[in-house]
This record gives structure tokens, C-alpha cells and sequence, in this order.
């Protein structure tokens, strides 16, 4: 760890912080570069819904007749509108709490998904969607809230081995222009370098602003040296949203659409994407309008509030100070929304650049200490067959998903629930199997079978849906499945071609002191 | 290299990653906080401010307390900023 200088003790701490925290991250890019396009992988695994576009406001008041139908008493109303991407209207709702104080909590209802020409739940197979990628990206399918902390811990992990790695690097520029095939470790440590500093900028910026998105989760200190109450700083950056009291009077809420239509006139014609409906059925009802971040980078938009039965403007939110312009932007760089078709296939492959550099780091670490014809250590072994139950495994389980989303009955109760664990049971029960297997030949077969996954997608798809998918998202959904099992067959048939690793020549441990530079400089 | 360094060394560098992750953030989370409590903007911005910054402040402590070699100097300037900053900040209580 601490050779002489910064560049060795840096080089030392990157090996291990990307080791560390290697497989998680390599899940939370896999399933992130997905994100970007989460309405549209909801989309196809909903292939029978065919929505109609309506405006906005007329969206509006179908829901709010749907909520006032299903849930007129309730505390809360969350209506994300429809987009031109998502096509549906999601809706929260919030039940009030019951005044009894021993009585339980009421459960959290779950989301519904409504047509908005209609304001009808949507009819279509029961699904997951794009949803469980996003969740799954900084949940990690654990118990609130540890899969969130998790996942801030190993995107800290990554920003010390992103920092660590820049500093470990002599050569920045030249290694953006070298790629050296079939030389073994030396190709590996290109093909890392390649894949991380070619998107360097993207990678430093989505961890540290990955980070900022749960800041207040992380690092909530600040508030407190500011705030004697801890809700006073959300409430003085969005404005002060339905923090009213219900009156105990019942009130009949003003047409929704007016609402809509002023506050999109207010913000001249920018788009609505979220109303939050306080005490819907109460005298005093507040609505709040959030604008849609949709269109600039700075995704936390502005606030108006207006009375719900008057229709009186009440507030809105404050102009953001630099600060807080800055935290909103990196939010927005984050989530990518600003981002028309074409940019967001480029954030598609600047993460598809972060999977590779987590998954030939993960792999250096190993090549890097391999020796020839001596056995593998303990350390090295567990190392090398996690590396396959990630690298090559999760794919498979990403296929599974997507498969049993066209091959479970469209009516099955459960099946959105049997989707997510047919993707575990392929995922860890790959990486099971692929221990029955010596190293090379499970790296081989578990990368052979992830792509024949990826590669039947489509397929299934052709055949269950019946009909050749005309609507473009379809087709370019079923293509990029065919280029991704194309790309992890390549994967296969690479290590499968690779001299195997007793025959390669290998240099001994280091053991001058310019051969330890050089090995350091290699790292 | 490293593994070979390291034998015998386990304890002292059980103490030295506690310090990094644990003694780190703590240090962090002090001088955001104290900065956050300091800057004489509104206190929306200085909140914000202090967020925003705090990842980079771990970072650094992490990563500094792997390179120096001193591992008493890592943990008293490490756990002293955390003290000092978290102290402070606690005194200067919230902002008025």
C-alpha cells in the first residue's frame, strides 16, 4: 500500500475499492444504462396497450374522476401526468392516517396506471416494467433503506477508485488511442483503460451525481446546522406544497384542466409532470403543479400551488439560487430526462462504456495475479468465480426477465412478481451451475448462454405477440437485444479462442525496484 | 505487491479502513455541515452548498488516510477534523 508515492499508494487503493464494490457496481451500471429508457422497456412489456394521446389537461381530469371514484378521502393524491414517452398516468395515493393511535398503519397503496383518454386502469399484462430496472439501479432489491445505502456506498467506492484511478494514470492521453488484442494482461489493462478514460467525464459525473440524488438521505447534517425543523428545507425549496390542514368542511375540487392550463401558461407552455393533490375532498384542498424537467437540465422544476376549491393562487416556488441550480442540474444530468432520442442512445453507450470498465477491471484483478502452473489462492478463486455469477451471469438474468415477460399467460395473477424472480433464479442459479464448471470453460458457457437469452428475446417476442412489430420502439427494442446477445456471444468466442492461461508465457513476481515501478505503472 | 506488505498487518489496517469509511464520513459530514452553518448566503444555499461538496471532502479523507503511511497521523487528523468540525458545528448550534 504505501510505496513511495502518491501514484503507488493510489494505484493500490483502486485495485481494491473497484474490487470491493466491483459486482454491485457493476449490477447498479447494468441495470442504470437500462433506465435510460424506462418508459419504453414498460412500453414493450406491455405490447397490448395501445394508448391515445390526449392533452394534458383533459388527462388530468379523467384521473382526478377516477381517484374521486376510488379514493375520495385520502390524505394524498401523486398524479405523474402522461409524456411523450411514458403515454400513461401514474397515480399515489396516500390513505389519511387513522386517528386511532394504536390502530396499524395502512398500508401504502400500490401505484396505478391509468389511460388518459379514459381514466381507466390500464389492460394490459401485469408488469414491472422499465420500473424494476430503475429500482433495482439504487435499491438493489433490499429492505428499505439498506439497499439504498448500499448502493451509496459502493458509488462512494466508486468515486475513490474514479479519483484514485486518475491519479494511478501517467499516460491519460496517450491510453485514450491504445488497444492493444490477444496480449493478455497488457489487453485487459488497455481495454480498462480504454472503456474508462474514453468516458471518463461521464463516468466521474453520473457517480458523483448518482450520490447528490440521495444526498439528503446520505448527508442530511447540513440541514440541521440551518433548520431547527428538518422538513423547513424541502418545503423552502419547492415552496410551501400541501403543508395545509384539512378544515373538516368537505369541499368539491375545481376542475382540474384549469389547473393545468394555468400553470403551463405561467410557464410559458412548458409542460405539467406532476400534481400533488393535499386533502382532495376538503374545504381547504391544495393543488400543486410541478413543471416538467423534461426540456432543461436542471430537473427539479418549479412549483405553483393553488386552493383547490377556489382555484386561488396560493404560492410558488422560489427562484433557485446557484446552489440549489446546481443540485437540481445534477440531478437532471443523472436522470438523463433532458435527453431527446439521439442523445439518450449516446448516455445508453457511455454507460454501456461503464459496465465494460467495471467488468475488465473486475477481470484485471484477477489476470493481474495469476502465476503459471501454480494453484490459485483462495482469495483468487472466490474472486474469479464471482467475477462470472456478475459479469456473465446478470445478463442472463436480464434475459429471464424479458422472456418470462412474454412467456408467462398475459392474465397469470402474479406474474409481474414472477417476472423479477424468474430474473433471480437465472441469474444466481447460473452462477451456481458455473461453479460445477473449471474457470475458463464456465466464463465460455455462461457467456454462451447469456446470449442465446438475449438472442431468444426477440423471438419470443415475434412469436408471442403474433404480428412483425411495425411500431418503431418495438423494433428497435427486439434489434438492440439481437446486438447485445451478439455482443456477449463475441465476449464467448473471444475466451474461448484465448490460449489458455497455463500455456501463456508470464512474468515472475516483481522484485527489482524499477520492475515494481513498472508493475505499478501497469496498475 | 500489497498482500505481501500486509501480513501481520491486519489490525492496523482493519484501523486504518474504520478510519477511512467511518472516521472519513464522519469528518465529511463535520465540515460540510460547519461550512453549510458558516457561509454567509441564505440558508437554502448554504445547506446546499454543504451537500454538494460533502462527497468530495469524503473522498479526499478516504483516500488520504491510504496514503499516508503514518497510520496515528491518518486517525488523529482524521477523527480530529471529524471531532473539532462536528464539535463546532454543535456549538454554533442552528443558525439563528
Amino acid at each position: 500500500m504505501k510505496g513511495n508515492g502518491v501514484r503507488q499508494s493510489m494505484a493500490w487503493i483502486h485495485g481494491w475499492l473497484g474490487l470491493l464494490a466491483g459486482w454491485i457496481l457493476f449490477a447498479m451500471f447494468v441495470t442504470g444504462t437500462a433506465s435510460y429508457f424506462r418508459p419504453e422497456i414498460t412500453r414493450w412489456m406491455q405490447p397490448e396497450y395501445r394508448p391515445h394521446a390526449v392533452p394534458q389537461a383533459e388527462a388530468a381530469r379523467t384521473t382526478v374522476a377516477w381517484l374521486q371514484k376510488n379514493a375520495p378521502h385520502d390524505e394524498q393524491w401523486t398524479i405523474y401526468l402522461p409524456t411523450e414517452r411514458t403515454l400513461s398516468t401514474r397515480a399515489f395515493t396516500r390513505a389519511r392516517p387513522n386517528p386511532d393511535p394504536k390502530a396499524p398503519r395502512a398500508p401504502r397503496r400500490p401505484e396505478v396506471r391509468l389511460d388518459p383518454a379514459t381514466g381507466a386502469p390500464i389492460e394490459a399484462r401485469d408488469t414491472r416494467g422499465g420500473e424494476f430496472f430503475y429500482r433495482f439501479h439504487f435499491q438493489l432489491q433490499l429492505p428499505h433503506p439498506w439497499g439504498r445505502w448500499l448502493a451509496g456506498l459502493c458509488a462512494m467506492f466508486m468515486l475513490g477508485a474514479i479519483l484514485s484511478g486518475v491519479i494511478t494514470h501517467k499516460r491519460i492521453f496517450a491510453d485514450f488511442f491504445t488497444l492493444r488484442w490477444s496480449k493478455g494482461q497488457r489487453s485487459w489493462l488497455d481495454a480498462h483503460n480504454v472503456s474508462a478514460v474514453l468516458a471518463l467525464p461521464y463516468h466521474a459525473m453520473i457517480t458523483y451525481t448518482g450520490l447528490i440524488t440521495l444526498v439528503v438521505m446520505y448527508m442530511p447534517w447540513p440541514i440541521l446546522a440551518n433548520y431547527p425543523k428538518p422538513t423547513a428545507f424541502a418545503e423552502s425549496l419547492y415552496g410551501d406544497t400541501a403543508g395545509q390542514k384539512a378544515s373538516g368542511q368537505p369541499g368539491r375540487l375545481a376542475d382540474m384542466g384549469r389547473f393545468v392550463e394555468a400553470a403551463s401558461a405561467e410557464w410559458e407552455g412548458a409542460r405539467v409532470s406532476r400534481i400533488i393533490v393535499g386533502n382532495p375532498d376538503d374545504a381547504s384542498s391544495t393543488v400543486t403543479l410541478l413543471r416538467t424537467g423534461e426540456d432543461r437540465l436542471n430537473a427539479r422544476g418549479a412549483s405553483i400551488t393553488y386552493a383547490g376549491v377556489s382555484g386561488a393562487r396560493l404560492a410558488a416556488s422560489p427562484a433557485p439560487g446557484p446552489a440549489v441550480e446546481t443540485a437540481g442540474v445534477m440531478l437532471g444530468l443523472h436522470l438523463g430526462w433532458f435527453a431527446g432520442p439521439l442523445l439518450r442512445w449516446v448516455c445508453f453507450l457511455l454507460g454501456l462504456t461503464g459496465c465494460a470498465m467495471v467488468a475488465t477491471g473486475l477481470v484485471l484483478w484477477t489476470v493481474k495475479r495469476q502465476r503459471p502452473g501454480a494453484q490459485p489462492f483462495f482469495g483468487m478463486s472466490l474472486v474469479e468465480r464471482l467475477n462470472i455469477g456478475a459479469v456473465a451471469c446478470l445478463p442472463a438474468g436480464i434475459a429471464a426477465f424479458l422472456l418470462a415477460n412474454r412467456l408467462l399467460p398475459p392474465m397469470l395473477v402474479g406474474r409481474a412478481d414472477l417476472e423479477v424472480s424468474a430474473m433471480f433464479w437465472a441469474w444466481f442459479g447460473l452462477a451456481a451451475l458455473s461453479l460445477l464448471r473449471p474457470v475458463r470453460r464456465a466464463w465460455i458457457e455462461t457467456l454462451a448462454i447469456s446470449a442465446l437469452l438475449f438472442a431468444a428475446v426477440p423471438i419470443a417476442d415475434l412469436a408471442m405477440v403474433g404480428a412483425f412489430p411495425t411500431d418503431g420502439l418495438f423494433v428497435a427494442f427486439d434489434a438492440t437485444m439481437f446486438l447485445l446477445a451478439a455482443t456477449l456471444g463475441f465476449a464467448a468466442w473471444r475466451t474461448a479462442v484465448r490460449p489458455a492461461r497455463a500455456a501463456r508465457p508470464r512474468r515472475r513476481a516483481p522484485v527489482t525496484v524499477a520492475e515494481v515501478r513498472e508493475a505499478v505503472d501497469v496498475a | 505487491m500489497a498482500s505481501a506488505q500486509l501480513g501481520g498487518q491486519g489490525w492496523s489496517m482493519a484501523g486504518r479502513s474504520l478510519t477511512a469509511l467511518i472516521g472519513g464520513y464522519a469528518a465529511a459530514a463535520g465540515l460540510a455541515t460547519l461550512l453549510a452553518r458558516l457561509l454567509p448566503v441564505e440558508r437554502v444555499e448554504a445547506t446546499a452548498w454543504g451537500m454538494i461538496l460533502s462527497f468530495l471532502f469524503y473522498a479526499a479523507f478516504g483516500l488520504w488516510a491510504f496514503h499516508e503511511p503514518r497510520l496515528t497521523r491518518v486517525a488523529a487528523v482524521i477523527w480530529g477534523a471529524a471531532v473539532v468540525a462536528g464539535g463546532a458545528a454543535l456549538l454554533l448550534g442552528v443558525r439563528p
